[in-house]
């Protein structure tokens, strides 16, 4: 085994890096630890910014991850407003070269620089906004009371998020999507459905198949036009097609790269194959070893797990079991939680009740959970993460009746 | 919190029967929202509103001798209150079975100050 390192540098100051510092703090890492931050903001959670954040019900002191206040005690060195451009190695060591030409020596370097917003070409303007950071969110949440009606173009989380919460506020959304369905890959076809319901019964003005051709800016804002010829106007432009790797410091430190999915090829203890750096969070495309493959992953829960991830392997510590992917996303008061995933084989079962937005869908496969979408219904997620993990063997009938209990058809029962 | 909180003691809340089958059941005690979890032989009782975003641990589940809020899967240990991997700390309440009958003693904030 290796020596546990004297210090460590991660580059990012996201939820990879948080809880990858306060789980070696937190397990008793004596060395050096030093968080490089680009932005000048305290490091905080960026799944609040499309939510509460952006509905006003949570303010920038209410998101924060990582305060200084904890800095100090816990001798964290939080780096703010610096930028990293290349690790080297550098005898037994790695170098970590900031812009301006200031270096930092480190034993183990964690590059956790994230994704940022794709942006289509040509799209930009004082009315076109792409939400990624709190500067963003600031941005948006100050234009949204005013726009009037907004259009979005995405139907994914962030597009759909937007949406919800301007609706929340009483702002208009045209929302355009190019697949046939909002999150069809993720819900598979009936639950998609489900999905495209939900927003327009808060009237969401959903429009899918729908390719942007052009945007032109107006007077009081923006128009979109599509491929098919439908235009759009709106006083603000929200643009949710994505995210790309932030890839710049992997490629100039020569570190290997996803060629499918783009980030930062790791193994399963979220190793590059450059002795002692590590990479985790958005930008991470690891090995898991239940999907026999390389899988990037952008959610915040990925990221904590892959920054605790990181913190064991950094102290040599034993790893935890694999779990399923877990994301959630709150819309219109209602708690929605995925698990699992998706393949597009799968059988649909559902627990509870679609029509009153209170209940759990199974996909189902060979007998077995593999996935699981609950609505309000966050209490069935635990028992759906434990049968899709041990790959229980489950009836449909058994899914379907509420008299059982979930935690019940599990093999062994710990609780 | 309403002022005679602090001054009401030994509350009976609820069979122990009735947190048999589901492990969970949300009661009332001075206006106070309370969850009861029944976890192994023991039954505990905590806030109902989770600290970190409000919602009804009551409607969240019991999993390797821990609560789970059913908001964001935080898990919080039953008896403290204190939440994994996470600062945050969810008020607990005393929990007395007497006869099959539980019985939960509010803690009032002078008193969560003190833990």
């Amino acid at each position: 085994m290796t020596p546990t390192p004297a210090t460590v540098v991660a580059v990012g100051a996201g939820q990879a890096s948080v809880s990858a510092v306060r789980m070696l703090r937190r397990r008793g890492f004596g060395g050096r630890l030093v968080v490089l931050g680009e932005e000048r903001h305290i490091p905080y959670q960026r799944p609040p910014l499309s939510k509460e954040y952006l509905r006003g019900d949570a303010d920038a002191e209410d998101v924060t991850i990582l305060d200084p206040e904890w800095c100090r005690t816990n001798d964290v060195e939080l780096l703010l407003g610096t930028r990293a451009e290349r690790v080297s190695v550098d005898g037994a060591g790695h170098r970590v070269h900031l812009t301006g030409g200031a270096d930092l020596v480190a034993d183990a370097v964690l590059v956790a620089t994230g994704v940022r917003a794709r942006r289509l070409p040509g799209v930009d303007g004082d009315r076109v906004v792409h939400l990624r950071d709190l500067d963003d969110a600031a941005r948006l949440r100050t234009l949204l009371p005013g726009a009037g009606r907004i259009a979005v173009i995405g139907a994914g989380l962030i597009g759909s998020e937007v949406a919800a919460s301007a609706r929340e506020l009483g702002v208009e959304v045209t929302c355009l999507e190019t697949a046939a369905l909002p999150l069809l890959g993720q819900l598979g076809p009936e639950m998609a459905r489900t999905y495209a319901e939900l927003h327009r019964e808060n009237g969401v003005d959903l429009r899918f198949g729908r390719q942007v051709a052009a945007v032109a800016a107006t007077p009081s804002g923006v128009v979109v036009r599509t491929a098919d010829g439908d235009a759009v106007e709106a006083g603000l432009l929200v643009v949710a097609v994505g995210a790309v790797p932030n890839d710049e410091l992997a490629r100039a430190s020569g570190l290997q790269l996803d060629p499918v999915a783009g980030g930062v090829l790791v193994d399963p203890e979220c190793r590059t194959a450059v002795a002692g750096v590590f990479a985790a969070g958005d930008i991470a495309s690891r090995f898991d070893p239940v999907a026999g493959r390389h899988v990037r992953v952008e959610h915040s829960d990925n990221a904590s797990r892959q920054g605790a991830v990181v913190a064991r392997a950094l102290l040599g510590l034993p790893q935890l079991a694999e779990e399923p992917a877990w994301f959630w996303s709150d819309q219109y008061e209602l708690g929605l939680q995925f698990v699992g995933r998706p393949r597009p084989d799968s059988t649909v079962v559902v627990r509870g009740c679609v029509d009153d937005r209170d209940f759990t869908a199974f996909y189902l496969h060979d007998g077995r959970v593999h996935a699981a979408f609950a609505v309000d219904r966050g209490g069935d997620v635990a028992a759906a993460r434990e049968l899709i993990s041990r790959g229980t063997p489950v009836t449909e009938a058994a899914l379907a009746d509420e008299d059982t209990d979930l935690l019940d058809l599990l093999d062994t029962v710990d609780a | 919190m309403t002022p005679d909180a602090a001054t009401v003691e030994w509350v009976a809340v609820a069979p122990l029967a009735e947190l048999r089958r589901r492990k969970r059941k949300q009661v009332e005690v001075a206006g106070r929202v309370i969850a009861l979890f029944l976890v192994g032989d023991r039954v505990f009782a905590l806030d109902d509103t989770c600290v970190h975003k409000g919602r009804s641990l009551s409607r969240g589940t019991v999993w390797k001798d821990k609560v789970v809020c059913p908001g964001h899967q935080w898990t919080f240990d039953p008896a403290t209150g204190r939440a994994d991997d996470q600062d945050a700390c969810q008020p607990v309440h005393d929990v007395l079975v007497v006869d099959g009958i539980v019985h939960v003693h509010p803690r009032s904030d002078q008193a969560e100050e003190r833990t």
